[in-house]
């Protein structure tokens, strides 16, 4: 049972994510990216041995890509279940990634299966399958200025409890790099200090936050004996800015945590 | 003596001239821009300035703050010392020039950690070290390099009188082993200033008597700062030290200092009625704070004449006027006709250029821009077009051949201009406060303009639909809209002749203003409509609009808005919105730019990433 993804919990979720499946009810995830709200839905689907299919949304998401399609095989139609069909056939855990990104009207083919009729009308087979006990559906996005204008609909929202997801607190997030990549803890520590100070410049000198997964990077080439400026500067300065002022700036906290 | 003070502090830091390391200066102007965000990174409020000031402007300063504090709490001039953080101008004051920018960044470091202002001097200063050694173990290198070429440069005691060396020494000990020393030693001659020691001190406030015992812990002011007050997180609590006695001088306060900006707010009787005598009275107060900023330069001058007609002498009324209801949150009511709004256009403006100095952003903005403009994209299952779409030719002969209706979707793929199908209308507040200085050099009117500006570049480069207004009011009945530019007008010199004759008017009667601007919105026709509204404050006006009163219509006026469909979005300077703006707009409805001068280089920002 051990062969989980590693998930290092920040507050209740795993509880509220059980309960949530196992009273068949959807769970919307918002956060902010590289927060940690795939690895969650992963490590559940682990922990409750349930196959997961996971979709990254976009604008060009059609109803087909979801459900499915026929396809031309020798002369002969094959229908071909899409990610969400086939997570309903086998009682998994269908995950909508960046659920924002996808037109209303393809999110509205969720609606049968996220309220309590929990039902999948497929059109071009005349099917009409009944998701079983164990599915569940998952979909994240991730809120702010970029999604204001976006939104859900609040038909669609509202078939959803919610959970939100933020960078956890520093200790837990040295866990998370500790468990990650085995750095030690001190270097941890660091990280964690740098990716705090940099996250008091959001929306003021930064546009975006250091995020743990960039977190995850830079412990990751330190790890690899990689010099832990040139670690940070890599994984965190020249990813998150382009302008050299602020780079400057930025190189100066690490030099300040490390050390010059 | 503060003047004196200064400018030992001046010249021990830049040397003075001549012992200056001339080749190895560092000059804030350099790093200025890196000295912010690091400040900002530590841990440092972000909603300060950083600059540099001659030292003797300070004592200018102090007398004009005293003038104000006597001028009572008809009119509360709320002003921050937290505005500013102030560095030296230059530092040369070691032979390195990796030293000299050591000791800024070092200095900015100080500045940013979490002390209690109210300890004294010695006390803050090892604490505020120790702090940040704690948090920022890597600075520990660099603060032993500062402190052993600093140690270098200082008075050594043994040659010095015993009293001065025993404070000295003191100094000298809290240098090198900070949290280790309690009180400064009385010596009757001040001491040489501590260059790796900042003074967060804002200048004197006359009605505060903060004594400083010589280093020993001091006790808190007895009128405790009520709530709003003691928000002013760098309120000015010290005066001077008792004449004579102080063995240390409050230090040097010079350029390391914190500046201010005001900010006006008219006090007014809770309960008033629509009486002019209100209205004069706050007309008295106004002129009471007619004031100049310092009394080097050419002041700011904040007037208000309730004689002037409440239309501005060059702007003319555009059409009849509107009556539009106003909600009352105690009848839970709206009331019919209440208010009328008279939109007006400014007379006698010149068609005119982009200013100069926005040309460089300008042409950035619109390249930006550029990439938000209609892309060409193809368009699937069209009856014709340049490609054939292979999934809809699957699909139809999968149809066919598993006998199910083909839908006659058209199996083509067409490139066409993808319209953003999407109208904005930007509603700019320019009521009195805007009069008030967000920065040491623009007042919030000219960086309202300057937003405009660098707005109206980036949409046009993008082709989205837009149309700017502005507004202010003076009671009720008189709730001007300021024509700067229609839907359907272009973006030329008429509109910025317009913009560049923005003026601050008088009161916020939001609500109304909101209405007006949401019957022009939802007349657009595009599926998406954003009211992006532009302020500095809360909505109020004289006659009983402000409280609770002006929000809870605003917040109606804005229920209104989002039912015909249109998103309204809140752009502000004001740092306390965060107490009433989330329950106009929401909590992601609205941005708060932390620092004015910011706002016409974000405000496009911020429009591209909404509507990404
Ligand atoms: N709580 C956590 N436990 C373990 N690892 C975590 C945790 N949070 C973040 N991580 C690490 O951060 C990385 C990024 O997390 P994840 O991919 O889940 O982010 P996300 O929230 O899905 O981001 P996005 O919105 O960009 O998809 C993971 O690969 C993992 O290494
Ligand atoms: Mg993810």
């Amino acid at each position: 049972m051990e062969n989980h993804p590693f998930y290092q919990a920040q507050g209740s979720e795993i509880e509220l994510f059980e309960r949530a499946w196992r009273n068949r009810l959807p769970l919307l995830i918002k956060g902010p990216t590289g927060c940690g709200k795939t690895r969650f839905v992963a490590h559940m689907a682990a922990k409750l041995n349930l196959p997961l299919y996971t979709v990254a949304c976009h604008d060009d998401l059609t109803a087909a890509d979801l459900v499915g399609r026929h396809l031309i095989l020798d002369g002969q139609t094959v229908w071909s279940d899409g990610p969400l069909t086939r997570a309903v056939r086998e009682g998994g855990i269908c995950y909508l990634d960046e659920v924002v990104e996808a037109r209303k009207d393809t999110t509205v083919v969720l609606h049968p299966l996220a309220d309590d009729r929990r039902i999948l009308p497929i059109d071009r087979t005349g099917e009409q399958l009944v998701a079983p006990a164990s599915f569940m559906l998952v979909v994240s996005y991730n809120p702010g200025y970029q999604n204001f204008l976006k939104g859900m609909k609040p038909s669609t929202r509202q078939r959803f409890i919610s959970l939100a997801f933020d960078f956890p607190p520093a200790k837990q997030e040295e866990a998370i790099l500790v468990g990650e990549t085995g750095i030690d803890e001190m270097t941890a520590k660091r990280l964690v200090s740098i990716a705090n100070a940099f996250r008091a410049l959001r929306d003021h000198d930064l546009e975006e936050v250091a995020s743990t997964r960039l977190l995850v990077y830079a412990a990751t080439l330190i790890k690899d004996g990689c010099d832990p400026t040139l670690a940070c500067r890599s994984a965190l300065v020249e990813t998150l800015t382009d302008d050299p002022e602020t780079a400057v700036a930025l190189r100066e906290v690490i030099d300040a945590t490390f050390g010059r | 003596m503060e003047e004196y003070v200064g400018e030992l502090w001046h010249k021990l830091v830049t040397r003075a001239a001549d012992k200056e390391h001339e080749d190895a200066v560092v000059r804030l102007d350099e790093i200025s821009k890196t000295a912010a965000i690091f400040f900002r990174a530590l841990g440092g409020d972000a909603g300060l300035n950083l600059s540099a000031s001659p030292a003797t402007r300070h004592g200018a300063r102090r007398r004009w703050m005293q003038r104000l504090a006597t001028t009572g709490d008809r009119v509360e001039l709320s002003w921050r010392d937290g505005e500013t953080l102030r560095l030296p101008e230059h530092i040369g004051l070691f032979s390195e020039r990796s030293l000299n920018r050591d000791l800024y960044l070092w200095l900015v470091a100080l500045s940013a950690a979490d002390v209690d202002e109210n300890l004294p001097w010695i006390i803050r200063n090892q604490a505020a070290t120790q702090l940040t050694l704690e948090r920022f173990a890597g600075l520990v290198p660099r603060y032993n390099r500062l402190l052993e070429a600093t140690l270098a440069l200082r008075p050594l005691p043994e040659k010095l009188p015993t009293a001065e060396a025993a404070q000295e020494n003191s100094i000298r000990q809290a240098l090198q082993n900070p949290g280790s020393v309690d009180v400064l030693p009385y010596s009757k001659t001040p001491f040489h200033p501590v260059a790796l020691w900042s003074h967060p001190a804002p200048p004197i406030n006359a009605n505060a008597n903060v004594t400083t015992n010589n280093g020993a812990p001091e006790t808190v002011s007895p009128d405790k700062p009520d709530a709003a007050k003691s928000r002013r997180k760098h309120a000015a609590e010290r005066t001077d030290m008792p004449d004579g006695k102080d063995g240390f001088l409050m230090m040097f306060r010079a350029e390391s200092l914190f500046s201010w900006t005001e900010y006006i707010k008219v006090n007014r009787p809770q309960d008033e009625e629509d009486d002019l005598e209100s209205a004069a009275q706050a007309a008295e107060d106004m002129d009471n704070m007619t004031v100049a900023r310092d009394s080097e330069t050419s002041a700011a001058k904040l007037r208000f004449d309730l004689d002037l007609p409440p239309a501005g002498e060059d702007d003319a009324p555009l059409g009849e006027g509107v009556s539009l209801p106003e909600w009352d949150y105690k009848k839970q009511l709206l009331q019919p006709d209440y208010c009328r709004l008279q939109e007006v256009v400014a007379q006698q403006t010149e068609a005119c250029e982009l200013p100069a100095q926005l040309r460089r952003t300008a042409k950035r903005l619109r390249s930006q821009f550029q990439a938000l403009a209609p892309a060409r994209t193809w368009l699937k299952g069209q009856q014709e077009g340049e490609d054939i779409d292979l999934d809809a030719w699957v699909r139809q002969e999968a149809d066919l051949l598993s006998g199910t209706h083909p839908d006659n979707r058209g199996v083509y793929r067409a490139q066409v201009n993808q319209q953003r199908d999407l109208a904005c209308l930007l509603l700019a507040d320019l009521s009195l406060s805007t009069d008030a200085y967000a920065s040491d050099n623009a007042r919030v009117i000219d960086v309202i303009r300057d937003s405009l500006f660098l707005f109206s570049e980036a949409l046009s480069a993008t082709g989205d639909r837009f149309a700017m207004y502005g507004f202010s009011s003076l009671k009720r009945s008189n709730v001007r809209f300021n024509h700067l530019k229609t839907f359907d007008e272009r973006y030329d010199t008429n509109v910025r002749g317009r913009i560049q004759a923005i003026k601050p008017g008088y009161y916020t009667r939001m609500g109304a203003a909101i209405r007006h601007a949401s019957t022009l919105l939802a007349a657009q026709p595009q599926r998406q409509r954003l009211l992006l509204l532009l302020t500095d404050g809360k909505p109020n006006d004289l006659d009983r609009y402000e409280g609770r009163y002006g929000i809870e219509d605003t917040r109606m006026a804005l229920h209104e808005a989002r039912q015909l469909g249109l998103r309204p979005f809140c752009v502000t300077i004001d740092i306390e919105a965060n107490e009433y703006l989330p329950h106009l707009f929401g909590a992601g409805g609205f941005a708060v730019i932390r620092k004015p001068e910011d706002l016409p280089k974000e405000l496009p920002l911020l429009y591209a990433q909404m509507t990404r």
